[in-house]
């Protein structure tokens, strides 16, 4: 049994236990615990868990215990109430409650919060198939780990998240083919030039790949699983699983319920404050300036802005490029800033075709803007940090792409 | 199979180079796979006690089987020597039966041998019977020679090495000898820091790096330099310092010398006027030279290439005679020949106005002499055709064939276009060399592999006089023979076969020898009697020796005209009257630039030796044109950028270096590349056919044209394994490279890509493998940048860029050598230019030691404040000191820095 909350401190309740609520929640007992009765609400079984890992996780590369991002036992122990496997279903801004599956209704002074996202379900036919699953919870993984024998999987999307399902799976012994809406890999994080060299070395390590093509069905057993995956080419592929890794869409159904602002996803200030008092939103089913997030980084700023927030200090949250890199063991890649040049901007390009390592920089006006790394990616922080601190580059320009080595140690 | 085991042989040799004639030791490994260890300078051969230039440092690297023409052949067919000898002697027969003897001619060098040169001669003079025997000394010396004549009655040389040390005052007129005669330039710098109150004068329109030295430099108008020593002669006058007695008892004519002097030179300000030079330098010449008896006048090419190049020699020689500054230690005037033997071609008479031995034609009784001497049946009996008429001659049909050797002239003759109309022209085309590939042997109908230098025995004479056995140590490669073997063969196929029947080539010296003391009596300067009885033992055992060496005096003669006695039929020296004059073509609108030409420090005449060492590329890789920044402004050309330079005979491009050391409206640039190191950087193309008169030396140093930029191209460098043909680009440059093929490029806009694919093509053709690449572009610098690669190595890199780049290729063409898969981190370097911790070299200028401006800096930089504390601590200057002028100048530089 948790402590009982102490009855001077203010409530504060956090909605969602997946990276962004449980980082929180630590952060918040760890530098404000004195002023806030902390109560974090998630609806999988397994909280504060690095989702991040989940990759590693499939691909066998690490193990179970590897995953915890906080030390939730030490926070329960000092009074963290932790309510895990029991959703939300509702929230009460007059009333300031929550109600939750359990029928628990829990009162709060502020509440953040941080419903995530989940896997998007394309509007395909036999889409809730039992055989049909995302790749979003260590659930997921679980059902994924526990396939036995040499199943044939078809992964739709070939974005950061079904490439590590498909090389999680391919390394664990299954067959596996890539559906990806458009003609290359990555397309938002990389070129076709970076995702060619990408996609060969997927193909390398055994993986199908269907680019520019969505299944048109899933054709269903009687027994409702998905046996056929259909092409638009009218070619019909006999498959096991689907997992779908066709983006994420934000978990806003709880506020939009309750009334609050949203847009794609709950639309949050610079404070990271909703369109309600003492309602806060944060990770991935906020939306801040017409963006929404999907990477570690900005979510932890987000983290930091909230807390100071909430401590009555003075803090802005502002959107920063971010780097992607991708999670498969073998294979470097690293993305950042803007990728696709427009007219005014130069493309600095250096190719190793022997060595499969590739590297556009993007250039503005004496600014490197964006950069995409393939294959050898020692340089990407540094690149990143020329991209935060707008550094002029005019003056390396002649071994910006060569990297820091050469740039940085220049003879005076 | 087995290396054939031989024995180590070590011998004494003389460098093939300059007139310097430098003694070198030689080791031939045992093993005929090894190779040739360096060559050090021979401690005990008096022109250079040990020292060496870094051309001369780096020989053992020239001998090497690339590009050797090792067998005969008949219009690009391999054919045996008889069958070579054959038909060169049936044409030669037909061409004199049907047109008279001068319808063939010789065209010699100053680098083959004496012994060679004689048998030539002698051929052509005595059995052939005819006197068009010239050679390529002509473009280098004839001034000197005639000079020498008129003055002396001999073509004789005063002075020896010794002289330039033991001198007070040195005046080098038109030389810059830190680049052109190293040792010597050595010699006279450290004599200067032992003595520092000696003072040395540079008279030339260039700041050289000769002038580092120099007290004084006098920038004179191109062409002047006749006035300055008119005017000196006025100034002695009038300064009484005139050696009377010497003028009474020893020559003639000096009273008209010195009233047409007084009239052409009145004073110092229209001197000073004339020569476009500031009268306190003059009045300070005239100063030191007034106080300074002992006084050697340095003279070489800057004096002889002129239209009144025999006038300046002796407007200097008259100073000399008039001041009595002549035979006596440290005194007189000093032609320095640029080639390891254009004196011994003088000593045999073998240019067309000479007949043999230091007689002429007209020297009385001498055809006799010559014909008793020779048993000669068919004797010259007038002057043949000096280089520039006999290729004028080949052009309008009169020579029909000619037997070239060892020489270049489609690149070192005056307007080359002209050159190639009379070989094209000539019937029979014979050229006999080292080398397949040349400018020159590209004209050829008949090619005669010869041997080359540490394969061939005879002698050279340097420029004191001193003879020195050239050794042969080396086995001939292939059919290589030597050119006094083939000149013999053809002699006997022509009926000659008595008087041409040597066994050996000491039998030739012996002749020579006994011709120039036949019937001689102390008339003729040139006697090396003492030789007349030679044995091939005495013969390999010649320690280097100045002529003359009459019987009686083995010990030869180290300075001449001690006594006061010429050779002139009276004995008296002549003073010539001397009316000075500019060049021949001045500048006008249409070509407004005077093109002033010459040499660079490591390279040696067309390249075809030194071009073989890839050391001796990296001080200067690339052909350049030296423009003053203010021309270069107002014409839009950058730094190191192609320039197209036009004269009213051809055009050339170059690379652009700008630089103060020409005047405004001058441009300098050097002679050495031919188009088998660059497509259209010949500057003989843009040289006029003018001629001194007397010697028929061309003006080679002068030429009136026009400068632009050349727009619209890109720069690219090129790195290969593998040959390329470059033909259709504006511009390349062969840079001779350690490691496989190094080529400077300029393209056309827009022609890059067709030019890349067609590069790759043929290297896709050549090697087999698993090919990759690598590639960099860079839309902001327009860097484009591929490597190609064959089973990991590379095989290929090519940069290119929109302005001109130096880009330091050692560490990038060492590449080609790694026969190991590169790393990723060294294929990244590949398109870098230099690994990420390399240290930057920068241009080399120590070529010994490999140490480059960068380097030079940067020890600077870090307190190095004089050129010994730069040798202490980079070593560079420490070796040959060839690159001692230039690490000066880098002192200054940093003090300018530091400020």
């Amino acid at each position: 049994m948790p402590k009982l909350p102490m009855l001077n401190k203010r409530h504060l309740v956090i909605v969602g236990a997946g990276m962004a609520g449980s980082k929180l929640a630590h952060d918040l007992w760890q530098s404000h615990g004195h002023l806030f009765q902390i109560i974090l609400i998630g609806e999988e079984a397994n909280v504060g868990y690095n989702r991040i890992l989940l990759s590693s996780l499939l691909a066998n590369e690490i193990s179970q215990a590897d995953m915890p991002l906080v030390d939730m036992q030490r926070m329960c122990d000092d009074g963290v109430q932790v309510l895990a496997n029991d959703p939300v279903t509702s929230l009460n801004v007059g009333a300031k409650t929550l109600t939750l599956k359990s029928g628990q209704l829990i009162g709060y002074d502020k509440l953040v919060l941080a419903t995530g996202s989940r896997a998007c379900l394309l509007p395909i036919k036999g889409r809730e198939a039992p055989n049909v699953m995302a790749f979003r919870t260590l659930k997921d993984v679980e059902v994924m780990t526990q396939l036995t024998g040499c199943q044939k999987i078809c992964v739709i999307g070939g974005g950061l998240l079904g490439l590590e399902a498909a090389a999680g799976l391919v390394k664990r012994g299954h067959k596996v083919v890539v559906f990806h809406r458009s003609n290359w890999l990555l397309n938002r994080q990389l070129d076709e030039e970076a995702a060619g060299l990408l996609l060969n070395r997927f193909k390398q390590m055994g993986i199908e790949f269907r680019l520019g093509e969505s299944p048109v069905s899933f054709r269903q057993q009687d027994d409702g699983r998905v046996s056929h995956v259909e092409c638009q080419s009218g070619e019909s592929l006999a498959i096991d699983l689907v997992v779908m890794a066709a983006g994420i869409s934000p978990e806003i159904n709880l506020a939009k319920a309750a009334g609050l602002e949203t847009n794609r996803a709950i639309i949050v200030d610079k404070k990271m404050r909703t369109s309600h008092a003492d309602i806060y939103a944060l990770g991935e089913c906020c939306e801040f300036d017409q963006q929404t997030f999907g990477l570690v980084a900005p979510i932890w700023t987000q983290i930091n802005v909230l807390l100071k927030v909430l401590a009555g200090e003075e803090a802005v949250f502002d959107i920063e490029p971010t780097p992607t890199k991708l999670k498969v063991s073998g294979v470097h890649l690293f993305s950042v800033g803007k990728i696709q040049p427009s007219t005014e901007d130069s493309c600095i390009v250096f190719k190793d075709v022997g060595a499969n390592h590739y590297r556009k920089l993007v250039v503005n006006e004496g600014i490197l803007v964006g950069a995409i790394l393939y294959g050898n990616v020692a340089d990407g922080n540094w690149y990143f940090q020329l991209i935060q601190n707008k550094t002029n580059v005019s003056n390396m320009l002649d071994f910006l792409v060569f990297g820091e080595a050469y740039c940085c140690p220049q003879v005076a | 199979m087995t290396a054939t085991k031989k024995t180590a042989i070590s011998g004494k040799t003389t460098c093939p180079y300059c007139g310097v004639g430098c003694g070198v030791n030689l080791t031939i490994p045992d093993s005929v796979n090894q190779d040739v260890p360096p060559v050090s300078g021979d401690m005990d051969h008096p022109a250079n006690f040990g020292r060496l230039c870094v051309k001369g440092s780096s020989l053992a690297q020239t001998i090497k089987s690339d590009d050797r023409l090792l067998a005969p052949m008949l219009n690009g067919q391999v054919v045996s020597w008889e069958s070579a000898i054959e038909t060169v002697s049936s044409k030669i027969s037909q061409v004199v039966k049907d047109h008279g003897p001068d319808a063939f001619a010789f065209y010699l060098s100053g680098q083959i041998l004496t012994e060679d040169y004689y048998v030539a001669n002698k051929l052509a003079k005595g059995f052939i019977g005819t006197a068009n025997v010239d050679t390529n000394s002509r473009l280098c010396m004839a001034s000197a020679v005639v000079g020498y004549k008129r003055a002396f009655g001999s073509d004789t040389v005063p002075c020896n090495y010794e002289d330039l040390e033991l001198c007070d005052l040195l005046i080098m007129v038109g030389s810059n000898a830190a680049w052109t005669h190293p040792i010597l330039f050595q010699r006279i710098a450290s004599a200067k820091k032992q003595r520092p109150n000696m003072k040395v004068v540079v008279i030339d329109p260039r700041e050289t790096a000769t002038c580092d030295i120099a007290d004084l430099h006098l920038t004179i108008k191109p062409g002047s330099d006749a006035s300055i020593f008119s005017f000196l002669l006025n100034d002695s006058a009038q300064a009484g310092i005139l050696d009377e007695d010497f003028i009474a008892n020893h020559t003639n004519g000096f009273a008209e010398t010195l009233s047409q002097a007084v009239e052409s030179t009145p004073n110092l300000s229209f001197t000073a006027d004339f020569c476009g030079i500031d009268e306190k330098a003059l009045a300070c010449l005239a100063s030191w030279w007034r106080e300074y008896s002992k006084t050697i006048t340095f003279y070489s090419q800057g004096v002889n290439q002129s239209s009144s190049g025999v006038d300046k020699c002796n407007a200097i020689i008259n100073c000399h005679l008039a001041t009595g500054r002549i035979g006596k230690e440290g005194a007189g005037p000093f032609s320095i020949t640029g080639q390891p033997n254009a004196m011994g071609g003088r000593e045999v008479g073998g240019l067309a106005n000479q007949l043999a031995a230091h007689m002429d034609f007209a020297t009385p009784g001498a055809l006799d002499l010559v014909q008793r001497f020779w048993q000669a049946p068919n004797m010259a009996t007038e002057n043949g055709l000096k280089a520039v008429d006999l290729f004028q001659a080949m052009e309008e049909g009169k020579v029909k064939v000619v037997w070239i050797m060892s020489t270049n002239p489609m690149v070192s003759l005056p307007d080359t276009a002209q050159v190639r109309r009379a070989l094209e022209k000539c019937e029979l085309v014979i050229v006999s060399d080292c080398k397949a590939h040349t400018d020159t042997t590209a004209m050829a109908d008949v090619l005669l592999p010869a041997t080359g230098w540490s394969e061939k025995d005879g002698t050279v004479t340097n420029s004191e006089r001193r003879i020195s056995r050239q050794r042969g140590m080396l086995p001939a490669p292939g059919q290589a023979k030597h050119d006094w073997w083939a000149i013999c063969e053809v002699a006997k196929r022509l009926g000659f076969a008595s008087a041409f029947s040597y066994q050996n080539v000491h039998e030739i010296f012996a002749e020579h020898a006994a011709l120039s003391a036949f019937e001689n009596h102390g008339k003729r300067d040139f006697d090396i009697g003492y030789f007349s009885q030679i044995t091939k033992a005495e013969y390999d055992a010649i320690t280097p020796i100045q002529w003359p060496v009459p019987k009686g005096r083995p010990e030869g003669t180290k300075r001449m005209f001690a006594d006061g006695r010429f050779f002139t039929p009276d004995g008296r020296a002549r003073f010539v009257a001397i009316t000075p004059c500019l060049s021949k073509n001045q500048s006008s609108q249409e070509w407004p630039f005077t093109l002033n030409t010459g040499r660079v420090r490591d390279q040696w005449h067309t390249m075809t030796r030194t071009g073989d060492a890839a050391s001796l590329a990296k001080h200067t890789s690339q052909p350049y044109v030296e423009i003053h920044p203010k021309d270069a402004r107002r014409l839009g050309i950058e730094d190191k950028a192609v320039v197209r330079i036009t004269s009213p005979h051809g055009e050339v491009l170059l690379k652009a270096k700008i630089s103060r050391a020409v005047a405004p409206n001058s441009v300098f640039t050097p002679i050495h590349w031919t188009q088998q190191f660059a497509n259209a950087s010949v500057v003989s193309n843009l040289i006029p056919q003018v001629v001194d008169p007397l010697s028929g030396q061309p003006e080679s140093k002068h030429a009136q044209v026009q400068l632009a930029a050349v727009s619209d191209v890109c720069y690219g460098l090129i790195i290969s394994a593998v040959p390329l043909a470059l033909a259709d680009c504006l511009y390349w440059c062969q840079v001779p490279s350690e490691h496989g093929y190094h080529y400077e490029v300029v393209w056309q806009n827009g022609q890059t890509q067709a030019k890349l694919k067609a590069i790759d093509c043929h290297i896709s053709e050549s090697l087999t493998g698993q090919s990759d690449w690598i590639e960099y572009s860079n839309p902001i610098t327009q860097q484009n940048r591929v490597a190609k690669l064959v089973d990991q190595k590379l095989v290929l890199l090519i940069y290119s860029h929109p302005k001109p780049e130096s880009l330091s290729t050692e560490w990038l063409s060492s590449n080609l050598a790694i026969n190991a898969p590169l790393s990723l981190q060294d294929r990244l370097a590949l398109l870098v230019g230099s690994p990420a911790n390399i240290e930057e070299k920068g241009d080399i200028v120590c070529s010994c030691f490999q140490i480059g401006t960068k380097q030079i800096e940067k020890a600077i930089a870090a307190g190095a404040d004089s050129v010994d504390a730069l040798g202490a601590k980079l070593k560079c200057g420490t070796n040959c000191g060839s690159c001692l002028p230039e690490l000066k100048h880098f002192i200054p530089l940093v003090a300018e820095l530091s400020v």
